[in-house]
């Protein structure tokens, strides 16, 4: 079995990337099946909005673990109510300082808001997030992921968070040294908004705001510690043996590799395998050959994995263990 | 007589303590601004760091968010503040 599929120092975190109907489902199910079936305790989540992990495996699915077979369980995050809880949040935050604002009529602004871009990127990081926290309950966290663009922008997150993060605990800090700079000559300050009284903080640890950015920094590196610790993340990038996918995957790769997350697999899915050559067929099957040949040249050095087009649609477990069986190796 | 005495030195102390420190201050006040607008960017345009961390912060700012809306009000007179800390009238 491939090293990189299992779990080495705590658990190990799978992510299928690959563009939309090429098959990250239905590889991202066979291959929880494989590993269950080595006896992992695997968990799958599914975090595209458009849902058909439960069609997969032919059984309803919610944002709660759901039991498929023994060591494996399966869940599909609900977008829309992430981002409502989200903005709830944000909301009950806002609404907390509102009397101090008043420029923002904050109904409306919602309304809109859920809309924004951005926030199903964030809602997808923190649900993420969420499930890593408790990942000492999995040996085995597979995450089948939506279309490529929306993917690598959640992986990119943390990184970029960071960025921002410390810029301003930078500039948080140089505020709280002129703060503290006054006060050592003028004593406590305190400060005055209509008629109620604050001490002006001055130092980090009294300090609120710098208190949620080193919380949030935390956060964040445990996420970013994760994706991009070769021991504990792999992503599997899922393709047809046709042009754009390969485009799209080599953009994948090349962005990912910039971020630090390892990538370590190419699946082909749907390969066409034929022993008769049909006349109608022969020029796709010259086009498949090209880009078979153009993968393993793109890519040294990942393992890549064939997986033949079957005559039926490989659904139910049976199909999925054959398939699984096929990716994960014996 | 001593009581009075004790306040004039009081003013006296605390109008020097206020003048050495008023340079701190206005650059106090303006990272303070900066921070608000940094956080609360998207309302003009400028690029906002990512929304979870806005949302974790805002709750804490109330104070930047004070000096941020005087910061707008007094935009237009910013020499005059100037102006006023180098005492050139």
């Amino acid at each position: 079995m491939k090293e990189y599929l299992k779990p080495k120092s705590g658990f190990r975190t799978i992510f299928f990337i690959g563009k939309g109907g090429v098959g990250k489902t239905t590889s991202s199910a066979a291959v929880s099946i494989a590993l269950a079936k080595k006896g992992y305790n695997t968990l799958i989540v599914s975090t595209d909005p458009a849902h058909n992990l439960g069609d997969v495996f032919m059984v309803k699915l919610n944002d709660k673990p759901k039991k498929i077979m023994k060591n494996l369980y399966a869940m599909e995050l609900d977008m829309e109510k992430l981002i409502k809880n989200y903005l709830r949040h944000l909301e009950a935050n806002l609404k907390h300082m509102y009397r101090y604002l008043t420029v923002i009529n904050l109904e409306k602004y919602f309304e809109v808001l859920s809309f924004s871009p951005g926030i199903e990127e964030y809602a997808t990081l923190e649900a993420i997030r969420e499930i890593l926290q408790e990942g000492e309950k999995w040996d085995v966290i597979i995450f089948d992921t939506p279309p490529t663009g929306l993917t690598l922008r959640v992986l990119a997150l943390p990184e970029i968070a960071l960025i921002w993060t410390d810029k301003l605990i930078d500039l948080r800090r140089k505020i709280l040294d002129r703060r503290k700079a006054i006060e050592k000559i003028q004593g406590e300050r305190k400060f005055v908004i209509d008629g109620e009284e604050y001490k002006l903080p001055s130092d980090e640890k009294e300090d609120a705001v710098m208190r949620e950015l080193l919380a949030y920094k935390k956060e964040i590196e445990f996420v970013r510690e994760i994706v991009t610790n070769k021991d504990r993340t792999s992503v599997v990038a899922v393709m047809n043996p046709e042009m754009l996918p390969l485009y799209e995957t080599k953009r994948a790769y090349d962005s990912l590799r910039k971020f630090k997350i390892p990538f370590n697999m190419i699946v082909i899915n749907k390969v066409i395998e034929l022993e008769e050559m049909h006349p109608k067929l022969k020029v796709r099957m010259e086009a498949q050959e090209r880009v078979l040949k153009e993968i393993e040249k793109e890519f040294k050095g990942i393992d890549i994995v064939r997986v033949p087009m079957f005559e039926e649609e490989p659904r139910g477990l049976e199909w999925l263990e054959k398939v699984g069986g096929l990716i994960v190796g014996s | 007589m001593f009581e009075e005495l004790k306040k004039f030195l009081k003013g006296f102390f605390g109008s020097f303590k206020a003048r050495s420190t008023e340079y701190i201050e206005f650059e106090e006040r303006e990272l303070e601004n900066v921070f608000a607008l940094v956080l609360m960017g998207s309302f003009v345009g400028i690029p906002s760091p990512p929304t979870t961390l806005v949302m974790r912060l805002m709750p804490h700012m109330v104070r930047e968010i004070y000096v941020m809306q005087r910061r707008a009000t007094d935009m237009d007179d910013i020499f005059g503040e100037i102006a006023s800390m180098f005492e050139i009238t």
